[in-house]
């Protein structure tokens, strides 16, 4: 006997088709989904977020994250075309200022009653929770901390020096530095030549001269202070450190010349936690270096700080705004952050995880120590060089002076003082 | 049969049916591209008039973007470079395209190799150019350490950190680059001299040396202002060959308009100003067009008269 289909028969087994994986959607309409961008591809940035992508996946969401490598701000170049598109991601990258300005350009989720539920307010450190909740809203959650002016020094230096002191203040490091070029160390100081690179000499100088003067300075841009000895000092300081530095590195990244600071070719390295990280990654061992709060000159430690944070923009789509509070619970909870800073070498957001535990390095707790005694003390201030404490434009233009000066050695500290003072006219 | 009939009543719609796909072929893309360069370059126009920083805004803010441009130490930096850059490069590419078109025109024995030889950088993307040769510029690691190793300790060759010097060595690579695309065309303009032109030379006694200054040189000069427009043009826009040789620095000492806009608009975020340094890009390559397509414009109308 032949099949007969009507013509009604088979439309109505077509919608019915049709419609069968609607329907399965519906069914599980609360299977949360999460579309983030970040810079974080590669090395352990890329394994903390992928790992950070795998929990967020036992916890059956749905991970979409797709990174794009380089500097922040090409990172933000492509958030930028997706609001202009009317698609952002449901979560990004950013951090610092960064955050109230781009919160001005499109809707961001009002992260309130999730932050309240999580109890995550008190733990998180007050100069750190206005960044992420600018119209008195949480609508950013930072993910992780560094000090971008931590001190990491060579072991087989420190013994061609034939010194076991870790330097407290920049009268200290000097002597040591002069201490590791006596003992057959080519270059003191081991350095990259991009700009944050040159920031981050700079305003470790100025934060360990006179934190209170960077304060005012840098965060809050007092012209007179902008101007002061403490401002030339720092540049005084910082062609000290130029000069220790190996001038072939042009525009190489900090991370090249790993390996020559490791076999005492390179003695100091003053940069974020980041590089606990970067070292570990590339196979050294933590015998290699030792880890130290940048030099201060009041004894205590100056904590520059740097966090990376995620915001969340507004969506539409259920899935994404499950995928929104599940991500939001999930990088507030300490067990995340202790399994993303082990990856990283930062420290956790949570001023209430305990780091004696195995995983942590003695850097990290001397650094989660350092942030603890900086707040005490006042001392904790936003970090210049990774645009924590201004805006992209005003950091850039600052970056430029002081950039020029590491390069150039026939400009005077006065004069860089000067045009440290002009820049930040001109880009107010 | 009505298919036939009605060709031979209206010839002119069946020659366009026929022809429509060359039309389509032509028109389209052109009108496209032009439609697009054209609407880009007035919305960057108006930007740079408005007080745009992380995303466009309307508002009139008049010169303002400019003048805060113009003043700036990064675009008076580069401004400085482009004409140190721009004339260096042209001019020296020029010469060592010539005299490699000269030398390859010698009739000599495996041309072809040689041409795809010096032909090969172009197919090479900028960026690429731009590493490899900030490797071998790197006095720690390249060419200084190279002579260091052989014995010679006092050769210094430290322009990539130098930043009086760092400029030429963005003028070595793009020479290293582009030369060789004005060998390729001196080499078809040599070629293209007419061979009665040099019989005559020969008989009436002209050396290889005084035929081409005299008979053969003169003729390429419609295709050295070629070269020179398409060098210029390349000069103005270089972006991606600094960025990866210095980007920029050191300091800031080989800052390039091109890098200039692209730090206002996206390392900065302001738009308003980056699109007025845009603009200004845009004046500097039409002081270089405007005179070269007058210049045709005259060739041609002198080429109708005579």
């Amino acid at each position: 006997m032949p099949v007969t289909t009507t013509r009604r028969q088979l439309l109505a087994g077509s919608a019915a088709a049709l419609a069968l994986p609607a329907f399965a959607r519906a069914q599980s309409a609360v299977k949360p989904r999460l579309t983030a961008i970040s810079q974080w591809s590669a090395g352990s940035d890329g394994a903390a977020i992928t790992a950070l992508g795998k929990k967020f996946e036992e916890k059956g969401g749905v991970w979409q994250h797709s990174p794009v490598p380089g500097f922040t701000t090409e990172m933000m170049n492509k958030l930028r075309a997706q609001i202009i598109a009317g698609d952002p991601p449901a979560c990004s990258q950013l951090k610092g200022p960064e955050i109230a300005a781009w919160s001005k350009i499109a809707p961001t989720v009002d992260l309130d009653a999730v932050v309240a539920a999580a109890g995550y307010e008190k733990v998180v450190a007050p100069d750190l929770a206005k960044l992420h909740k600018p119209a008195g809203k949480w609508i950013a959650l930072p993910l992780q901390i560094y000090s971008t002016n931590m001190l990491f020094l060579s072991k087989r230096a420190m013994d061609k020096a034939k010194a076991d002191k870790i330097p407290v203040t920049w009268a200290d490091f000097n002597e040591l530095a002069e201490k590791m070029k006596a003992g057959g160390v080519a270059y003191p100081v081991a350095n990259g030549g991009t700009r944050p690179d040159d920031g981050q000499k700079f305003e470790a100088a100025l934060a360990g001269i006179s934190p209170t003067v960077y304060r005012t300075a840098i965060m809050n841009l007092d012209t007179k202070a902008l101007q002061g000895p403490e401002i030339k000092a720092a540049f005084a300081q910082v062609r000290k450190i130029a000069d220790w530095m190996d001038p072939n590195v042009g525009a190489q990244h900090f991370s090249t010349n790993l390996k020559r600071f490791i076999e005492a070719d390179m003695g100091m390295m003053i940069m974020g936690g980041w590089a606990q990280g970067v070292l570990r990654n590339a196979g050294f061992k933590f015998e290699d270096f030792i880890i130290a709060p940048g030099p201060s000159d009041n004894g205590k430690p100056v904590f520059l700080l740097n966090a990376d944070a995620f915001i969340f923009w507004q969506r539409k789509e259920a899935d994404l705004q499950a995928g929104q509070t599940l991500m939001a619970q999930l990088v507030m909870d300490p067990a995340i952050q202790t399994m993303y800073s082990q990856i990283t070498g930062s420290i956790p957001v949570r001023t209430d995880v305990d780091l004696s535990g195995e995983g942590w390095s003695d850097g990290q707790r001397r650094t989660a120590a350092a942030l603890k005694d900086a707040i005490a003390s006042n001392q904790a201030v936003l970090s210049l060089a990774h645009n924590m404490a201004q805006e992209n434009g005003l950091t850039a233009a600052m970056i430029d002076v002081i950039t020029e000066y590491v390069k150039n050695k026939t400009i005077k500290p006065e004069q860089a003082a000067t045009r440290l003072a002009e820049a930040v006219e001109s880009a107010r | 049969m009505t298919f036939a009939v009605s060709t031979a009543t209206r010839p002119a719609t069946s020659d366009m049916v026929r022809r429509l796909p060359e039309y389509l072929m032509i028109w389209v893309p052109l009108l496209l591209s032009a439609a697009h360069l054209i609407a880009f370059s007035l919305w960057t126009i108006w930007i740079s008039f408005t007080p745009s920083t992380l995303v466009p805004v309307s508002g009139w803010v008049g010169l303002r973007n400019y003048n805060v441009v113009i003043a700036s130490r990064n675009w008076q930096i580069a401004f400085d470079n482009l004409l140190l850059f721009g004339s260096a490069f042209v001019l020296l590419s020029l010469v060592t395209g010539l005299v490699l078109a000269i030398l390859l025109d010698q009739r000599i024995r495996g041309e072809n190799v040689l041409r795809s030889i010096f032909l090969y950088p172009l197919a090479v993307s900028f960026v690429v150019t731009g590493t490899v040769w900030s490797w071998l510029l790197n006095p720690g690691l390249g060419i200084q350490k190279l002579v260091h190793d052989l014995g010679w300790i006092s050769f210094r060759f430290d322009w990539l950190i130098d930043r009086d010097m760092a400029i030429w060595t963005i003028v070595i690579a793009a020479i290293w680059q582009s030369s060789g695309f004005a060998m390729a065309l001196f080499l078809a303009g040599l070629r293209s001299v007419d061979a009665d032109l040099i019989k005559a030379a020969q008989i009436d006694g002209a050396g290889p040396i005084r035929m081409y200054r005299r008979v053969i040189l003169p003729t390429l000069w419609p295709i050295t202002i070629t070269v020179i427009v398409i060098q210029l043009q390349f000069a103005i826009s270089t972006f991606d060959l600094v960025r990866a040789l210095t980007n920029g620095g050191p300091g800031i000492a080989t800052q390039l308009p091109a890098l200039v806009v692209y730090d206002l608009m996206f390392q900065r975020s302001l738009l308003g100003r980056g699109a007025a340094a845009a603009v200004l890009m845009l004046l500097i390559l039409l002081a270089v067009l405007l005179p070269y397509a007058a210049w045709r414009y005259v060739q041609r109308r002198r080429a109708i008269h005579a």
